[in-house]
């Protein structure tokens, strides 16, 4: 057993990106070669080496399941999972203005919070079932953000940095939070 | 081998790497064969993908090994070259060969 590791959440991150089939032999191939750059050089050196090496991986294996048709499941997943995810934001933001925000000031204030956690809660259940649905689903967020800004749907006046939290948060969240607390599909450590 | 189609440069470079190799090699000793030899610092994924694409075509099967400790517990992917993939370098190095027979010269003077 080697005394280097190499950075826990770029590990995460790869492991929850990789399809299925790369997985366990990439992810292992990356720790061998980080162990020795790691013995040779020095930790902070190889923690480098490894970030570059997830960063510039991310494409060209995101293409390769592109290519063979993954997408399409993907796609599917993630509508299901945008149809319920948006069904009880809209319950929630409902019940918010009904019951205890019937002042404008404490809606601006909870309907991010709201948000956010949806979209945490959406992203781990997609990034569950795979990681390719958690990106569409981050692609959908945004597109719907966008929409409802483009369409002036916020009656209440609010600065641009606050729709542009949205904008940006938005996808963020439901990319980042599966990678944060490791919500993976089930058998993620199959090569 | 379909009629007039050839590989793609890092197909080609990755499929000779794997004969250099023996045959047999995994992901990141084809990676740093060719970072040796070329000077070219591909990524890992680049490499998989490609691998991925020859085994999708018949080129390349793979194998999966044990899992060992310095892997974190994870097993090696071992690729090798199929006859179909020796056969597919064989007609892209002919190919390229016909293609600058004798006009090597022309593209040394620019």
């Amino acid at each position: 057993m080697s005394r280097y590791s190499p950075p826990d959440f770029a590990c995460r991150l790869f492991q929850t990106v990789l399809p299925v089939p790369f997985r366990g032999a990439l992810l292992g191939d990356l720790i061998e070669e980080y162990n020795l750059r790691a013995e040779a050089t020095s930790p902070s050196a190889a923690t480098r080496w490894f970030w570059g090496q997830a960063c510039r991986s991310i494409p060209f294996i995101m293409g390769s399941s592109l290519r063979n048709g993954d997408w399409l499941i993907s796609v599917s997943t993630a509508v299901g999972v945008y149809a319920v995810m948006g069904t009880l934001k809209l319950a929630a933001d409902f019940m918010i203005a009904k019951l205890f925000a019937p002042e404008p000031t404490a809606f601006v204030v909870l309907a991010p919070i709201v948000f956010l956690a949806f979209t945490s809660i959406g992203g781990c259940a997609a990034a569950r079932i795979r990681f390719g649905t958690a990106v569409f689903l981050a692609l959908f967020v945004m597109i719907t953000v966008a929409v409802q800004i483009i369409a002036k749907t916020c009656t209440i006046p609010v600065p641009w940095w606050y729709e542009f939290g949205f904008l940006t948060l938005g996808p963020l969240t439901v990319l980042l939070t599966p990678v944060a607390f490791g919500a993976l599909k089930p058998n993620s450590n199959e090569s | 081998m379909k009629q007039g189609e050839l590989l793609g440069s890092l197909e080609h470079i990755i499929l000779l790497a794997l004969v250099r190799l023996d045959g047999c090699a995994h992901g990141m000793i084809v990676r740093r064969e060719i970072e040796e030899r070329t000077g070219r610092n591909i990524s890992i994924g680049a490499v998989y993908a490609t691998l991925e694409r020859l085994e999708a075509k018949g080129y390349v099967s793979s194998s999966t090994g044990d899992p060992t400790p310095e892997r974190g517990g994870r097993a090696k992917r071992l690729f090798r070259v199929e006859a179909a993939g020796k056969r597919a370098l064989q007609i892209s190095e002919q190919t390229l060969h016909s293609m600058t027979a004798d006009s090597k010269g022309r593209w040394e003077t620019i």
